[in-house]
This record gives structure tokens, C-alpha cells and sequence, in this order.
């Protein structure tokens, strides 16, 4: 079985290394109201990506939306290992940057946070494989179906 | 360019002034960065919304800051909290571990010398922020109303950042804190609408819906508001903007200090997008908010953002001395302030007489309390509307406060006006 892999650099938000499997999310979301932390679910019935679970893979979202709880959800998540094993964002995004950071120094995690162009972000499709390195190098590799 | 700090701002990032300052520190820095900001200014004042639980990091992140010697640069007041600190029966028992821990967070954040208002309208007390200064909302409709109708600047901090601003004084200048991110960009009239709706209450939170849904991430400017609305208006089409939508920043030409006129709104650049709105842009908003289906009204929820005693005194003259049906519960969050302020004119102890059950520190709509809120509710609020069926077992249903006095009294729904057919 023959596979195909591209890569693209990203800009570093929280620098870290991870490797997973990639959860993309047609729209964006909010970490408070539409996330459950503590099992790490998506629970806003109008999200296209409603009931799934983002534990353990390469969260791939636009950016976070609405409330200023977004962090606290996300600082959460991670607290309780349900949360992502690294966040890759169509847009600089604030707040998962600073819940990401905070979890990372409270818990003694790695879990990076890198934002790529709109248009390399919609390259990526669910159930890729993923690996950021520390200088922001994304790899992306996918089975052939 | 790269981030400019000061020889102050580098003692705290290289903990030489404890690890508290060091973590608060790193966590700007890090926004700063994110922001693509090249310098960090100084905040007077912040509303701190970290204070609502939503899990134990939220307990470790303060615990952290507080065993490490953390004192606070500004005056900070804090939002809401998930539980009423004066009133325990709020929330469901079962969920003690929760509620322990969310009361934990509330009083730690006492103890970090937030001054503890435990409101979403803070911009009703007393000293409150003034035209042009930096400071840091979190709550959404805080934000909207503190750039909006104060003139004060502030982009949306969420949880720890608000924190980590407080205790460093600091903030990226990024933004909303930076004139050229404050012109208005889309124009919006109103004055098509007939003057006896521009007159309802209920007029700013549909407006503020509809905006929400239209300007996307630019600031718009509202032509056509009636010169006499008020600050309960203004909160209102805060609110309701910063739920159906994104809106921190609008303008309404002739009212808020940015907008004395269009030009001065738009900051001299043309009006490159306009809108008009309608009688059914605001239907529409209305039917969003929930139509009124054949259900049993169950309840009534009023105070969302906190009610101010302008809306006390509002209630009051409407109930006129009737009582709320006793087949329905009726619930009415505010500040602690404002509470006392009521208290003062006699209005607490005639309204609870009246059947009316006031709550102070937190909100209805996210606050499933015991003997609470279920069925078909009817609200003045379009953001507990726009909010509240998704996290309670309730359906929506949005009036004036005379149309939610009268439904409340008579038992059923009574939509007196341009009610939807």
C-alpha cells in the first residue's frame, strides 16, 4: 500500500513537539459551552463535528470562538488528559494559545500550538498522521484508500 | 518588529520578582507574541472573569499564584460566578466535588484582593472606567459595553490572561487598544423602523441579535437610535450582539463618546458598506429567539446582564403592587450593588413579596438550580434566549419587560405588541 506525505512550516504559537492522529473541525468552537473538558467532547449540537472527541489527536480548527472561558476548557482538557496532543490553527489564535500555555506549565506538558494558512490548513484531512517538531515543521502523511 | 519590553517588564520574565510575576509574565509575553504586538502598555483597572469554574485547572492556575506570593497591579472586580456565594441552594447537590470547588475558586480569587462584585455588569458601580483608559474585560457583553458606551479599551481577555494582566499590569498593544482598530467599518441604519418600536425595550436586544449576525469581525456603526435610549438600552444591544456574534466594539452615531458624528465614527475614512434594517430583520431576530410554541409558560427569568436599579425601579412601577402567578417561578438576577441599592428603596422586600426570587452573584441561564428553570420560559433578555435552551432543559420565548411583567402576572404568555404572528 502506497501513501502519500507533504509538510509545510507553521508559525510557532507554544512551541512543542507531538505526533498523532489528525481531528479536523469544519468550523470553529467554543471551549466553554460547546466542550466538554472533562471528557473532551464536542457537544454543540450545532458543530458538524458534534460528538467527537478530540483526546490524543492533532486538533486541526480554524480558531476558538466566543466566550472567554475558552482557555479555562482548555487548560482543563489537557489537565485531564482528554485534551489534544497539539493544536494546529487557521489563525493566531489568543485564547487556545494561552490555555495551552498555562496547562503546559501548571502539568508539565509539551502540547504545542502552531497556526498555518487558511488554505494548508484545509489540506489536512481527519485520520492523518501528523508530526510537528520543535522548530514548526509539520509533516503530514496519509494511507492510500 | 519585535516585542519591546521594559527593564520592569524583563525583572518579572526572568523571576526576579518571584515566580507568581515570572508565570504572569511569560503568559503576555506569549499573547504579545501571538498578537504580533511590538509593545506592552499599562491597564488601570480589570474585570476578572477566571473566576467561574470550569474545572480543577482552573483552581490550580490561582492556588499557583497565590502559594507564590502574587499581589495584584490594578483593581480587578470579578464576573459572575458559576454559584451564588449567598445563596447555596442554587445548584444541583449532586454535583457537590463541583460546587465545593467553584465556591474554592470564588474565594481564592478574595484572596489574590479582587474586590469581589461578582457581576457581569460592573460597568453599573460606582468608579467605574473613563473615556480613552486601557484596561481589561473579559465577560463578552462587559467588553462591548466598556468600549462602546464608556469609550474605555479593551480587547476580549479570556481566562488567566485577565489574571495574568491584573497581577503584571500589563497588556499586549494590540488591537482594540490602538485607534486605527476602533473606526467603524460597516454602517447601519435604523431609522426605517418605526419610532414606536425604536421606543420598545425589546427593540435593542433584537437589534443587537441582528447585528451580531451581520457585522462579522467588523465594528459597525448604528444610525437612527433615538436619542433618548439609555444605559439598560445600551447594555442590552451590548449583549445581544456579543452573543448571536463577535461585536467587542460598536458605535452609534451621536450617543457613544467615538461617534459624535458619523465621520468622527468612521475616523474621516468613507463608508464603503451600509445596511439598512427592517421591521422583519428584527422579526427574524425575534423568531430566532425562540418562537411561542403551545407549551405551559413555566417561568420567567429577567436580569441578564445583571439588572440595574433603573430596570428595578422599571419593574416595579409595572408589576404595580400584582404578584407574580403562583403557578410560575420568577427569577431575577443582579449585583450585590445594585441589590443593596434596591434594598435601600424598599424594592427587594416588595418584589420577593410579590412571588419575584432575586439572585445575586452568578446567572439563571447556566445555573441548573434545584426547583429551577424547565419548560417554556419567557425572558427580556435576547442572551438568555440566545444561550440559555442549550444549557438547560428550557425553550425560549423573548418580551419586553411590560410583556414578561404581564405574562408573569396573568400566568400565560402576553405578547401585546409587534409580536410575531
Amino acid at each position: 500500500m502506497t501513501g502519500q506525505g507533504f509538510s509545510f512550516s507553521s508559525w510557532i504559537l507554544i512551541p512543542g513537539q507531538a505526533d498523532g492522529m489528525a481531528l479536523t473541525l469544519d468550523d470553529t468552537l467554543s471551549f466553554w459551552g460547546g466542550f466538554d473538558p472533562a471528557d473532551g467532547e464536542i457537544i454543540d449540537v450545532h458543530h458538524p463535528q458534534f460528538g467527537e472527541r478530540v483526546g490524543g489527536r492533532i486538533l486541526c480548527v480554524p480558531r476558538s470562538r466566543g466566550s472567554a472561558g475558552t482557555p479555562g476548557g482548555i487548560a482543563e482538557t489537557l489537565r485531564n488528559g482528554s485534551g489534544p496532543a497539539a493544536f494546529v490553527l487557521g489563525e493566531r489564535d489568543v485564547n487556545i494559545g494561552v490555555g495551552t500555555l498555562v496547562a503546559n506549565r501548571l502539568y508539565n506538558l509539551e502540547v504545542p500550538v502552531v497556526a498555518v494558512a487558511p488554505l494548508e490548513l484545509a489540506q489536512i484531512r481527519s485520520g492523518d498522521r501528523i508530526t510537528i517538531d520543535r522548530q514548526g515543521r509539520i509533516s503530514v502523511s496519509r494511507e492510500a484508500v | 518588529m519585535a516585542l519591546q519590553l521594559k527593564q520592569l517588564d524583563r525583572d518579572r520574565l526572568e523571576g526576579r520578582l518571584g515566580k507568581a510575576q515570572r508565570f504572569a509574565m511569560e503568559t503576555i509575553v506569549a499573547a504579545a507574541r501571538i498578537d504580533e504586538a511590538d509593545a506592552l502598555i499599562d491597564i488601570s483597572f480589570a474585570h476578572i472573569d477566571a473566576c467561574f469554574y470550569n474545572g480543577r485547572a482552573h483552581l490550580d492556575f490561582v492556588n499557583y499564584m497565590l502559594a507564590h506570593g502574587a499581589t495584584l497591579a490594578v483593581p480587578s472586580w470579578t464576573n459572575n460566578g458559576l454559584v451564588s456565594l449567598n445563596d447555596l441552594s442554587l445548584r444541583d447537590p449532586l454535583a457537590s466535588r463541583e460546587m465545593d470547588e467553584a465556591r474554592q475558586l470564588m474565594q481564592a480569587y478574595v484572596r489574590l484582593g479582587c474586590n469581589p462584585v461578582w457581576t457581569c455588569a460592573p460597568y453599573q458601580l460606582p468608579d467605574r472606567p473613563a473615556l480613552g483608559d486601557h484596561i481589561v474585560g473579559s465577560e463578552s457583553n462587559a467588553v462591548s459595553f466598556y468600549n462602546s458606551v464608556i469609550g474605555a479599551r479593551t480587547n476580549k481577555y479570556g481566562d488567566f490572561l485577565d489574571v495574568c494582566a491584573a497581577i503584571t499590569g500589563r497588556v499586549p498593544f494590540s488591537k482594540l487598544h490602538r485607534d486605527e482598530y476602533r473606526a467603524a467599518q460597516l454602517l447601519i441604519d435604523v431609522s426605517a423602523i418605526p419610532t414606536r418600536i425604536r421606543d420598545d425595550d425589546l427593540f435593542y436586544h433584537l437589534l443587537g441579535h441582528a447585528i451580531g449576525r451581520i457585522s462579522g469581525d467588523l465594528v459597525p456603526a448604528i444610525v437612527g437610535l433615538p436619542a433618548n435610549c439609555d444605559e439598560d438600552d445600551l447594555k442590552a444591544l451590548s449583549a445581544a450582539g456579543s452573543s448571536s456574534g463577535s461585536v467587542p466594539l460598536f458605535h452609534a452615531v451621536g450617543i457613544t463618546p467615538e461617534a459624535a458624528t458619523l465621520d468622527m465614527a468612521f475616523q474621516g475614512k468613507p463608508v464603503r458598506q451600509s445596511i439598512e434594517l427592517s421591521v422583519g430583520d428584527l422579526q427574524r431576530a425575534r423568531d430566532e429567539l425562540g418562537r411561542n410554541t403551545d407549551q405551559v409558560l413555566a417561568g420567567v427569568a429577567l436580569g441578564t446582564p445583571h439588572f440595574s436599579l433603573t430596570e428595578f425601579a422599571r419593574l416595579v412601577a409595572l408589576l404595580d403592587g400584582r404578584s407574580i402567578h403562583p403557578d410560575l417561578i420568577c427569577y431575577l438576577t443582579t449585583s450585590r450593588h445594585v441589590y443593596r441599592q434596591a434594598q435601600q428603596r424598599g424594592w427587594i422586600e416588595a418584589l420577593q413579596n410579590a412571588g419575584v426570587k432575586i439572585i445575586t452573584d452568578t446567572c439563571t441561564y447556566f445555573s441548573p438550580a434545584i426547583n429551577g428553570l424547565r419548560g417554556k420560559i419567557m425572558t427580556n433578555s435576547a442572551k438568555w434566549a440566545y444561550y440559555a435552551p442549550g444549557m438547560l432543559p428550557v425553550e425560549a420565548v423573548i418580551g419586553s419587560l411590560r410583556e414578561c411583567v404581564e405574562s408573569a402576572v396573568g400566568g400565560e404568555v402576553v405578547l401585546d405588541q409587534w409580536s410575531p404572528t
